[in-house]
């Protein structure tokens, strides 16, 4: 089984709610390090503009890169749930390492501003799942606008889409997410 | 083991437009995590702000003491001391200010930082009424223009809707309105985006391409700040000239359309207002206005929902009269789907057709005995100029003290540098706060005050379906820091008022929650929420509407005053008795453009609810604070993105960073207001406070002309 994400491009406004409450839940400072991002794009010229957001964190790839590059044996994938975590105590850290995020094509490992900052990043919320609740980011949006579960079940219900603005998606490695994608040029989801 | 956890649920009422809940973890008396409604949809989801109010409650600059100054006023050093000798020193003061100049020498000004029943300003009102009285300040700085229109056409400013009536339109336009990033009412958004889904068009006119209209709108159109209403008035000469108004509604409901249609036509003044006209003005090309006229009076039902920014400007108010009354010609009053048009930010204190609990009244200030409030009281934007001229400047009084309450008024008020000369010329200011703000800094004596998550409260939640939320205490207050509340008790003790009111939090609460009748109160605290069942979506003017007869509009005409004897009383060339294009000062046309020749909008920014959340790492970081400027401004001043700019005009001047993008149009800039105050040794402002920038008068029915200004920018 492999967990993964749900993501409405069309609903998402950018307003960081999912970062905000990533970094307060998992407990990560300001800085650097943020398990969840939000990239905002702009494309066109005045007036006619056109914007879309994306939030991304870890996609749990199939085949994850960040698990191949790491020279440490730092980063594994849970045979259970296909998720991605990574060992701090394994990790060689940011100054003598970084291959990991040299190898994913996502951005998703995350270092602090620390000296020689081990690697962390979105682990999918495993503490949340064993309580039965799903990621803090999915229950945090103030537009619904993510979801998590298994991949087959979200791509049963959403479709499977691997597209978005912003967004390309790896072949390689494989990531766990289907999307509701935003059309250039066209109002959220082109009608 | 870890330690037990505790969920202790409350709401966020923080100013910014929502209140939502938030599900606080607190372990071994500190907060660990917050989460927010998981329960019945739709869900009370809280936004960034409330995730992240941890960092808020454990700030740095969080005030731990009592503390007095030591440094000059502004600069920000003060001396801990006790909370006897903290509020010895201000009971003296009011007692010697009171005694050696009488009580209007007492100001206490006041604003929303608490937006909750029991503890907010009123603790303060209350003891210096009894005290002998004050004098206070007019006017709501984010909507008195709608206030005003909405009072002087509907009869009251409860001219909003359910947001769940959204879903019943055909066409749904945003003027001047950004509620991805003012929230409007929890789920505003929420139901925006469900309307967009259901294939509900949106129409979005705004000087700036906003997260909402990037992510709701079919259509952009761009308008010179400053001249909504001549778009709206040309609106209405296209709905005449098509005759596409609905004249039954208004003969039925309304009183003076002839008067304005004369105005429109170009009968009153040689003038026809035609989409060429408002071309001109606004910016907006004719066919646009044309276009959207057109189907705004075709496609009933229609919400046009105005925008309280707009109204945020030199004779903001005509804007607001001129939506109404489009409203109006269009039949969309008092309908499912359609929208007044008037201010659309629904008050806490009003609105629905449920009881509230208003916080209780003042006990009458002495002060205004004496004098009428309009003699005594000073328009907010007046007040740095009452403080420096007093009687010899024609005000009521000469004010020596200044009692400030959840309220960051140097950074928050226009024209910040007369602002600071003011206060540096009182004899005793006093300020509750909970950091150390620009304000703060020119406090005399330093009040600490707790946070929302360490007292009980009660508020009316603004949401979609209304509900009332019970805060719940979650820790103990931050070292000393006190509640509003038992700060009023101690002073009152202090001065010998035997008549204080001096009920528990408790009473207050229960004594609340039966008002609004809730039926268990044990209940509602426990669950949080206690959510209004209502059969439909709420329409405001539905009854006046469908039964006429019995329900008349509560203005003096009993109808839709588009024409007002009120107004025409007022006498005053800017306050027409119809709705009007009158153009503001620091127009484009104004010669001062020369000069300054872009003008700047300041708007309400994500990251932060007015002033508040400014000091919060998790917040700051995701945008840094920057003046949007089109690429065809930057590239005529040689500005790339991310350059520091000087932006300036006479009343001040700011080193800020470009963001340069093409989601704002040409002439235009816009600056976030909010952020804080920092001068550095000359006098120019470091962290982008809008308020050096913005003047400080006021428009003849009280509107704030935050976003009339004139300004130049260079590269620095």
């Amino acid at each position: 089984m492999q967990l993964g994400f749900y993501f409405d491009q069309t609903r998402c406004t950018g307003c960081f709610t999912c970062v905000v409450a990533c970094k307060d839940w998992h407990n990560v400072e300001a800085g650097p390090a943020s398990w969840r991002r939000v990239k905002v794009i702009e494309r066109g010229k005045f007036p006619e503009v056109f914007v879309a957001s994306l939030t991304t964190a870890c996609y749990h790839c199939a085949e994850p890169a960040c698990v191949l590059a790491c020279p440490a044996d730092a980063i594994s994938k849970r045979e259970e749930d296909g998720i991605v975590v990574v060992n701090p105590e394994k990790c060689l850290g940011k100054d003598s390492c970084e291959l990991c995020l040299q190898a994913c094509p996502y951005e998703a490992p995350q270092f602090s501003a620390e000296d020689d900052a081990k690697m962390q990043m979105c682990d999918l919320c495993l503490d949340r799942w064993a309580e039965g609740k799903r990621p803090i980011c999915v229950d945090s949006c103030p537009l619904r606008a993510l979801d998590a579960g298994p991949i087959d079940d979200l791509r049963a219900k959403y479709g499977d889409v691997r597209e978005a603005i912003g967004f390309v998606y790896s072949a390689q490695t494989e990531p766990s997410i289907t999307f509701k994608p935003r059309i250039d040029g066209a109002r959220g989801d082109g009608l | 083991m870890p330690s037990e956890q505790k969920v202790i649920q409350t709401l966020c009422n923080s100013h910014c437009g929502g209140s939502c809940v938030l599900k606080v973890h607190v372990e071994d008396g500190v907060v660990v995590r917050i989460e927010t409604d998981d329960g019945e949809e739709p869900q009370f989801r809280a936004c960034l702000r409330g995730r992240a109010y941890r960092q808020r409650v454990y700030a740095p600059d969080r005030l731990k003491y009592p503390m007095k100054r030591i440094g000059a006023r502004g600069e920000g050093k003060f001396e801990r001391i006790s909370w006897d000798e903290a509020l010895g020193t201000v009971a003296n003061e009011l007692t010697r200010v009171k005694e050696s100049y009488g009580p209007a020498a007492i100001l206490f000004v006041a604003s929303g930082g608490d937006l909750t029943y029991v503890h907010n300003d009123r603790a303060i009102d209350r003891l210096l009424c009894r005290l002998g009285g004050y004098t206070g300040v007019w006017g709501l700085a984010s909507f008195e223009g709608g206030m005003f229109a909405s009072r002087v056409t509907y009869g009251t400013a409860a001219t909003g809707n359910t947001r769940d009536d959204l879903l019943n339109s055909r066409l749904i336009i945003l003027w001047g309105w950004d509620p991805a990033n003012t929230v409007g009412g929890v789920n505003t958004c929420w139901y925006l985006a469900q309307a967009r889904e259901a294939g509900i068009r949106i129409v979005a006119i705004d000087p700036r391409y906003t997260d909402s209209a990037a992510t709701f709108a079919d259509q952009w159109i761009a308008i010179r700040p400053g001249t909504d209403a001549a778009m709206l008035i040309a609106m209405a000469y296209v709905i005449i000239k098509q005759s596409l108004q609905d004249q039954a509604f208004l003969d039925r409901y309304t009183i003076g359309f002839s008067q304005f249609k004369d105005y429109v036509m170009g009968l009153e003044d040689g003038v026809p207002k035609t989409p060429g006209w408002a071309e001109a003005i606004t910016g907006v090309s004719a066919a646009t206005i044309e276009a959207l006229a057109v189907e705004y009076a075709t496609s009933k039902p229609a919400a046009l929902l105005a925008g309280i920014a707009p109204g945020r400007t030199a004779y903001g108010e005509q804007y607001h009269r001129a939506a109404i009354t489009l409203a109006a010609m269009t039949g969309n009053v008092g309908i499912h789907g359609g929208d007044a048009a008037g201010r659309a930010w629904e008050s806490v204190y009003g609105g629905y057709p449920y009881k509230l609990a208003r916080p209780p009244k003042s006990v009458g200030n002495p002060v205004e005995r004496d004098a009428p409030p309009s003699r005594v009281r000073m328009h907010w934007n007046k007040l740095a100029d009452a403080i420096l001229r007093g009687r010899a400047g024609g005000y009521y009084a000469d004010y020596k003290l200044l009692y400030l309450v959840s309220t960051n008024y140097l950074n928050q008020f226009p024209h910040i540098n007369q602002i600071v000369s003011a206060l540096r010329t009182l004899e005793f200011i006093v300020v509750q706060e909970q950091v150390m703000t620009p304000t703060a800094k020119f406090a005399d004596i330093l009040l600490p005050v707790n946070t929302l998550l360490e007292r009980n409260d009660f508020s009316a939640g603004l949401g979609t379906p209304p509900f009332y939320g019970y805060l719940n205490k979650a820790i103990e207050p931050w070292y000393e820091s006190k509640s509003p509340v038992e700060i009023g008790i101690e002073l009152a003790h202090r001065l010998g008022i035997s008549d204080y009111d001096i009920r528990t939090e408790d009473e207050r609460l229960r004594e609340a929650a039966k008002t609004v009748g809730i039926p268990d109160y044990d209940a509602f605290r426990k669950a949080g929420v206690y959510r209004v069942k209502i059969a439909e979506p709420y329409v405001a003017f539905k009854q006046q509407v469908e039964d006429p007869a019995h329900n008349p509009f509560p203005t003096p005409s009993q109808k839709i005053e588009i024409y007002s004897q009120q107004l025409a009383d007022m006498n005053h060339p800017q306050m027409p008795p119809i709705p009007k294009y009158v153009e503001t000062w620091e127009s484009g046309n104004d010669p001062l453009a020369e000069r300054y020749p872009l003008q700047l909008v300041t708007t309400h920014f994500k990251l932060r609810a007015l002033s508040q959340f400014e000091n919060i790492p998790w917040l700051r970081e995701l945008e840094p604070q920057a003046i949007w400027m089109n690429s065809a401004d930057a590239q005529a001043r040689g500005i790339a993105n991310g350059d520091m700019v000087a932006v300036f005009n006479d009343r001040g001047r700011m080193i800020i960073s470009a963001k340069v993008t093409e989601r704002i149009m040409p002439g235009v800039v816009c600056i976030p207001h909010g952020a804080w105050y920092s001068p550095d040794e000359n006098g120019v402002d470091r962290a982008g406070c809008t308020n050096v920038l913005t003047k400080d008068d006021y428009s003849p029915g009280g509107a704030f002309p935050y976003n009339t200004c004139l300004v130049q920018v260079q590269k620095d």
